[in-house]
């Protein structure tokens, strides 16, 4: 009994001070601080990919340098978390005051005005938006209002084991390959019994076969996003003929694919081949089994021309902010030439500032990471650019894994995709 | 006589058989729990996958600990484990004693309402709460994590079947001597329930532990998450690191299990809902 | 004593939670509930009344009936394996063994065992090429990815996540009943199982009722293993996607909040039904003291 009550005692003073700690804490930040002449104040800027937060905190702390009456606290949400929360915040006027923004989701947010438009200061010449590229810039404009600046862009690549070339005594991918040449190649590099795979044909869209349908002819959505796009000959033309690897036991199976990730795979040396995205470099080298045994090369030509889809997170700031101005400056900041070196230099992402990507390129020389810059010029936009894209995205990938898993024929799956794209859209209007 | 001694121990053996078949696939996932946080990043997600790692390491740890709000999430946890189990505990051992003891008009209704929450799924109460959080100016406050938690009606419904249990002659008795329904509950009941509580506790302290999604919404800064939502900002779009997630896991875990392990008796005394001490 | 009085301690000693209740549960709950017979925009800042629209388009949709009766299906295999499993090993914890204590904290394990963690050491297990289950079973099973087993797989996961807990529950009911009740059956020639049916069954009916009714309420909302497990790109899918689950996609990623409500106040509706049979059927077979 006595240990007992002693116990208690101690436990009970162990968490009032834990409270006491707790309470302290929760008075900080946020606010504006009186500070002599100027106020100081602080306003907080949110992303989604904790890798990235280094170079953001580098960034907010050249700013500062440059606004020492402005600080920005970077918070980093998980990306499961980050839209349930902001669709939490948004009605409730409590969206961050500078904030990561994705094509998909942004109709949603810009048109329920919850962000602030920027036209009137780029008109008044306070940022220039020909500094990025044109197809960026558009992912977040609706109706001529701008709301957000470009931060960076992705494009897609493909990834290749040369150890297994090399075994092989197959030459590397380059820009020669066209699709023909990959199913070929992907088949010689099989060893099914071993485990291993020449490429892996995952269900993937922005990484996988939409690649392969625009090379093909085919499309995702029209130009004014108002018709699907798979149902096309060309398109269902180029998901055959990925689906035909898996079929030849050139890729591994979707069923296998499910089990274990196609990209863990790649790093574990078990797939010869695989298209990823720029982002993902930093994964792949972080693997000691393939580290410098693996570069990149151009996607495969297709037979109208060499498919890639272009992708670029914004940056945002909030209506309901306290501190517009403040956060205005520092969105103008993102925006700078100044952010872009820093963004390539830490390696963090490909920035959208013109002329800056060579910073992210040099960062890992014996990488041939120019591909994903050189690919930038001819690549499609990611087509997110409607109401109804949170809707048709999702299920898409619920029909397509149908088709992908062999329930439904390929075909079928393609029309019963385009037929649900077509009716999403007609459902947001 | 030794026929008798030797079938007791082979049934005894039998029985230590099957639990430590039962035993280990219970504790499977928590071993490689472990034996990832002591691998390296490439190790953990390699094909085929490894089970022992070849060097183990304790940079998992390190890198768990180094990550800058570590002690916030610990603070942050605890503090909010004491709210969210004191308060249900003694708020829902009041109204559980009500609840089967005292027949009053509306019982059934209020019991019902009660315990009706349970049978909607957590998202759901996410947006209309961060909705009032926000009015009260809470959003993104240590107070945010445990104030909506200051009921718990499982606990309430816990009890309610324990009280039920207890025989009537106690009670009864203190009746005729004068007390009112809450001195007999504070004098009389609750002593005889102090195991059934212990097991509300460690119940509640469990659930308050483990959770991750309403504090990664109502908060954003680190230094006012919890160790569940803290750790879950560690999981990447891409490339997790695997060791150092699972570390800070364990190391999370710790006091649970320490917890459980000292009380563990008490909460098996606790939860007989038939009073076998009369 | 005035009954008057007595009613006042009661309602001020059930106040603080149902005040708490009230304010920061059943609030959201009745919107929640309003929110279904709306179509909102905005966030939810823009309403407008539709009525049953919802609920007319929820009984159309082929999905919504497949997410039900898989739901059901989880209850159905669940729940009852659950609670023979638990009540199982509770008798053989009860059993005087020596490690008890250590053997209690080993079942205890998967309610502190992070979620993520478990999902990725079960995605391994039930791996078709070289998961642990198919080599002990000498099978080749896609437990994950194969629409005929996905649902055991997933009913194998949730009872290994449930045993710890609801062993420990039953155990607690064990051993409150009196030894004396057993000499006495030992006495007039009651062995083994009969001893259980005649004695520890119907003591154990309580803490069983008690069981049951948490366990179901908790297993008509299977969500997290479906989404950490199962995932959306996963062939299976269908053949195991819940009504929480269903609820998540359209509140969440469709931003259909309307139509998710919907399906959670269904949910809400089946899970009264359910408890109130339970309720009811109580004076049945549960024996209180």
């Amino acid at each position: 009994m006595n240990i007992r009550k002693k116990m208690a005692a101690g436990i009970a003073s162990l968490l009032l001070v834990t409270l006491m700690a707790g309470c302290n804490s929760s008075n900080d930040g946020g606010g504006a601080t009186d500070s002599g002449a100027q106020k100081s104040v602080t306003i907080s800027y949110t992303i989604w990919d904790k890798n990235q937060q280094p170079a953001m905190e580098a960034i907010a702390d050249a700013f500062t340098e440059q606004h020492p009456n402005i600080k920005v606290k970077v918070d980093a949400i998980p990306w499961g978390e980050y839209w349930t929360k902001m669709s939490a915040a948004a009605p409730a006027g409590m969206l961050p005051d500078v904030f990561w923004m994705h094509g998909g989701q942004f109709m949603k947010y810009a048109e329920g005005q919850f962000l602030e438009p920027i036209t009137d200061k780029v008109q008044a010449n306070e940022i220039d938006l020909n500094n990025y590229a044109s197809n960026l810039v558009s992912i977040y404009t609706i109706d001529g209002q701008n709301y957000g600046i470009p931060k960076d862009f992705d494009t897609i690549g493909l990834a290749y084991n040369k150890e297994l070339f090399d075994q092989a005594n197959i030459p590397y991918p380059d820009d020669t390959w066209d699709y023909a040449k990959l199913a070929e190649v992907a088949k010689q590099l099989s060893q099914p019994d071993k485990g291993i795979y020449g490429f892996g044909a995952k269900l993937d869209t922005q990484a996988g076969y939409w690649n392969d349908m625009l090379a093909n002819g085919g499309f995702i959505l029209n130009d004014d996003m108002t018709k699907s796009g798979y149902d096309e000959l060309a398109s269902i033309e180029a998901l055959k003929a990925r689906y035909q690897m898996i079929l030849d036991k050139a890729s591994p199976t979707h069923q296998q694919m499910t089990d274990t990730d196609s990209v863990e795979m790649f790093k574990s040396g078990k797939l010869a081949m695989i298209f990823d995205g720029s982002w993902d470099n930093g994964n792949l080298a972080s693997s000691e089994i393939i580290k410098g045994k693996y570069d990149w090369a151009p996607l495969p030509k297709g037979k109208v021309k060499r498919g890639n889809i272009i992708n670029g997170i914004g940056n945002v700031m909030s209506t309901k902010g306290k501190h517009k101005d403040e956060a205005w400056q520092f969105l103008k900041f993102l925006g700078s030439k100044e952010a872009a070196e820093i963004t390539a230099e830490m390696g963090a992402a490909i920035p959208a500032f013109n002329n800056t990507q060579d910073a992210w390129v040099k960062n890992n020389p014996d990488l041939n990471l120019q591909v994903f810059i050189d690919q930038a010029a001819d690549a499609t936009p990611y087509p997110s650019g409607s109401k109804s894209y949170p809707v048709w995205f999702s299920k898409e990938a619920e029909i397509m894994s149908q088709a992908w898993g062999g329930a439904i024929s390929i075909e079928e799956g393609a029309k019963k995709v385009a037929e649900m794209m077509n009716q999403a859209i007609e459902d947001a209007k | 006589m030794s026929r008798v001694v030797s079938s007791k121990h082979r049934s005894n053996l039998i029985i230590h058989l099957v639990l430590i078949a039962g035993a280990a696939v219970m504790v499977l996932p928590f071993l490689w729990m472990i034996l990832t946080s002591l691998k390296t990043t490439t190790e953990a997600t390699q094909i085929p996958i490894t089970i022992l790692p070849a060097e183990p390491s304790l940079r998992g740890y390190v890198d768990a600990l180094r990550q800058s709000a570590f002690l916030h999430y610990y603070a942050n946890t605890l503090m909010a484990a004491f709210m969210k189990t004191l308060f249900p505990v003694v708020f829902s051992a009041m109204a559980a004693f009500a609840f089967a003891r005292i027949r009053f008009p509306g019982r059934g209704l209020c019991f019902f309402l009660i315990i009706s929450v349970m049978m909607i799924p957590n998202p759901v109460f996410y947006t209309p709460q961060y909705l009032m959080m926000s009015k009260l100016g809470l959003v993104n406050t240590t107070t945010a994590l445990w104030i909506t938690s200051l009921v718990s009606p499982f606990a309430t419904f816990l009890l309610r079947q324990f009280f039920l249990g207890i025989s009537k002659e106690l009670e009864e008795a203190a009746v005729l001597d004068g007390c009112n329904p809450f001195q007999i509950f504070r004098y009389i009941m609750l002593p005889l329930v102090k195991s059934a509580l212990v097991a509300v506790v460690i119940i509640q302290l469990l659930w308050s532990w483990n959770e991750l999604q309403w504090p990664l919404i109502i908060n954003s800064s680190p230094e006012k998450l919890t160790l569940s939502a803290g750790l879950a900002t560690l999981v990447s779009m891409f490339g997790t690191d695997y060791p150092v997630l699972m570390a800070g896991a364990f190391m999370a875990v710790i006091p649970m299990l320490i917890l459980f392990f000292i009380f563990q008796r008490r909460f098996i005394e606790g939860v007989a809902f038939s009073a076998s001490k009369g | 004593m005035h009954s008057k009085s007595r009613y006042i301690w009661a309602y001020m000693m059930i106040a603080p939670t149902l005040i708490g209740t009230l304010v920061f549960w059943s609030w959201p709950a009745v919107y929640s509930i309003y929110l279904s017979f709306l179509k909102s925009e905005n966030f939810g800042l823009v309403n407008h009344w539709v009525g049953w629209a919802n609920y007319e388009r929820l009984f159309m949709d082929e999905e919504f009936w497949q997410n039900l009766r898989n739901t059901i299906l989880y209850v159905v295999l669940f729940v009852p394996t659950t609670i023979i499993l638990s009540t199982f090993f509770a008798v053989l914890l009860n059993a005087k063994i020596k490690g008890q204590a250590v053997y209690r904290v080993i079942y205890f394990l998967p309610q502190v065992t992070m979620a993520a963690a478990a999902a990725m050491v079960w995605v391994i297990i039930f791996a078709q090429d070289y998961g642990l289950l198919n080599s002990v079973l000498g099978t080749h099973i896609a437990w994950i990815s194969d629409k005929r087993f996905a649902m055991y797989a997933l009913v194998m996961v949730g009872v290994w996540g449930a045993i710890g807990f609801n062993m420990l529950l039953i155990l607690a009911g064990l051993q409150g009943i009196p030894r004396t009740l057993y000499e006495a059956a030992e006495i007039d020639g009651a062995v083994g199982f009969r001893k259980f049916r005649s004695i520890t069954l119907p003591l154990l009916t309580p803490t069983l009722f008690f069981t049951s009714i948490v366990l179901v309420i908790g297993a008509t909302q299977i969500f997290d293993s479906i989404y950490l497990i199962i995932g959306k790109t996963n062939v299976a899918l269908p053949a195991v996607r819940s009504l929480v689950y269903a609820y998540y996609q359209n509140s969440f990623i469709y931003y259909d909040q309307n139509y998710g409500a919907a399906i959670v106040n269904i949910l809400l509706v089946i899970n009264l039904v359910l408890t109130g049979i339970q309720f009811m059927l109580q004076k049945k077979w549960v024996i209180y003291d």
